[in-house]
């Protein structure tokens, strides 16, 4: 595929995924995974593709979670230059992530720039309001908002894109052993980050044995994550039973 | 009179199509519009105009609604669709009788704050990671089902509770989401939810925080000690568990900086990585 198409069609992935339109749709285009199935279309490395989007999805897994809406990472841009220059480079998963974590942090400030100027549309909404013009509201909602994204978030994609293997390549070659060592780090600390802020959200410090139990569930006894899910379900189950007793599940309203 | 009376509610009947397509419009632009001023009010006034142009025909009085809706509201999108529910059959009430606006005012924001936390603990923080997560060894393998059936599987569950609690929220009215949320029925779910929850963070963080550390110390007889071998003697898994455990600490103590913490993880890597420590 040409640079230039590949480069353009992420550029239009990351700003239409980052639009949000859809609010549990577009949670998911933002995903590493699901990045992965995009580029792995485009450029016909299914393989690969899959492959760097699940290893970045790890990065990422515990980022979902975002009380607010406040973004402590941007998957999405991580994914949207990482998985299609890892996938022409042909690099190894473990690079691509290197290479994909400082996007992600670059990311945040891109989507504090973007909640910011949407304050202009609420204020064009008060106008339209006003004047009870439905129309209007509609397009302050969606129109404008989508034309805005679309100037702060596709030139950056593409043009990284468009500059391509070669830039990144030497870029990676002139690093020094430390820091690249040091982004791996960075990839292998920054799930905790994410699975701090979820167990946050949960916010029952009372319950924490359950998060213990089910790290060295893993730990020790080799859990998949599969499994966990399964037995997890069925201990929280059951202790619903115990702790709120039948009543509580079958005379539902 | 009476005659009158029965054509006008039928006029503004708002029918079951109607709240469904307030669902669509909310659950599309949720985030979309979403600003720091007001987060998702502009999103949450478009979402009630189906209703609002069907229940008030005068200008002034919809310029009124679309304004009242217009004010501050914030909470997480699957569980609000409730809250968009009875402010459909509280706007319904109030075009009636012209009575007590205000009141609409109050039952949103009173209801934005509990959903959100349990919208987020539930809807975010366990049932996307976790089907995420149950995945990801097909994505490890190269297969695309690893991304798609996540697509399809959080918007499908998720609009299926959207769609459930906007036509009850409707149905109940405000006293009834009121005792539902006090009730023991709901608060048995949170529970479960919160147990798989933390059950399940503990067991990505187990498989998914990678931190080892290489150091050797020699000893003054020549000697060497793994410290990583040490730490395996222990707990297995300590070093992964430590930094969750800290993090979260940190965020309990000192609230939620996030970009303080990214910023934390990205110097002390590097300081790490320098002395090769870990």
């Amino acid at each position: 595929m040409d640079i230039l198409i590949l480069a353009i069609l992420m550029g239009l992935y990351y700003w239409f995924a980052r639009l949000r339109l859809g609010y549990t749709f577009s949670s998911m285009l933002l995903q590493p995974v699901v990045i992965g199935v995009f580029v792995g279309i485009i450029s016909g490395n299914m393989i690969l593709s899959m492959q760097i989007g699940a290893g970045l999805q790890l990065v990422y897994l515990g980022v979902t979670s975002t009380p607010g809406g406040n973004v402590p990472s941007d998957p999405a841009l991580a994914g949207c230059i990482a998985i299609p220059l890892g996938v022409l480079a042909n690099m190894s998963p473990e690079v691509a992530i290197a290479l994909a974590i400082p996007f992600g942090v670059l990311g945040v400030f891109v989507d504090q720039l973007r909640r910011t100027l949407n304050a202009i549309f609420v204020h064009m909404a008060d106008r339209y309001a006003e004047k009870a013009d439905t129309g209007g509201i509609m397009r302050a909602a969606f129109v404008y908002p989508a034309i805005l994204g679309f100037i702060i978030r596709f030139p950056v994609v593409f043009a990284i894109n468009y500059l391509g293997e070669s830039v990144v390549q030497q870029l990676l070659a002139t690093l020094p052993q430390w820091l690249l060592h040091s982004f791996e780090l960075m990839g292998g600390i920054l799930p905790a980050l994410g699975f701090a802020i979820t167990i946050k959200v949960i916010g029952k410090n009372s319950l924490m044995p359950f998060f213990i139990m089910g790290y060295f569930a893993v730990v020790y006894l080799k859990f998949d994550v599969m499994a966990a899910a399964i037995f997890g379900t069925c201990i929280a189950l059951l202790l619903k039973l115990i702790m709120f007793g039948k009543e509580a599940t079958s005379n539902a309203k | 009179m009476r005659n009158e009376d029965t054509v006008m509610e039928r006029s503004s009947a708002i029918t079951k199509s109607d709240i469904t397509k307030s669902m669509w419009i909310y659950w599309l632009g949720a985030e979309l519009s979403n600003s720091y001023e007001r987060l998702q009010s502009l999103i949450f006034c478009a979402s009630m105009i189906p209703i609002l142009k069907k229940l008030y025909k005068d200008k002034e009085k919809l310029s009124e609604a679309l304004k009242r809706h217009l004010i501050f509201f914030n909470t997480e999108g699957t569980l609000g669709a409730a809250i968009q529910g009875i402010a459909i059959a509280m706007e319904e009430e109030n075009a009636r009788k012209d009575s007590g606006s205000s009141a609409i005012t109050s039952i949103k924001t009173g209801l934005m704050g509990p959903l959100a936390g349990m919208g987020d603990a539930i809807i975010w923080a366990a049932l996307m990671p976790i089907i995420i997560a149950v995945f990801i060894p097909l994505a490890k393998q190269g297969s695309p089902l690893g991304g798609l059936l996540p697509l399809i599987l959080y918007p499908a569950i998720t609009l299926g509770i959207s769609y459930m609690l906007i036509h009850n929220g409707y149905q109940l009215g405000k006293i009834s989401i009121l005792n539902m949320l006090k009730g023991n029925r709901m608060k048995s779910i949170i529970f479960t939810a919160n147990v798989i929850g933390l059950f399940m963070m503990g067991a990505l963080s187990a498989s998914y925080v990678k931190l080892t550390t290489p150091m050797v110390v020699v000893m003054a007889e020549g000697s060497k000690i793994v410290v990583q071998d040490i730490l395996n003697m222990i707990v297995p898994g300590l070093l992964p568990l430590v930094a969750v455990y800290g993090i979260y600490w940190y965020l309990t103590k000192r609230g939620p900086y996030y970009s303080r913490i990214l910023a934390a993880v990205v110097v002390f890597s590097l300081v790490a990585s320098i002395l090769g420590i870990l």
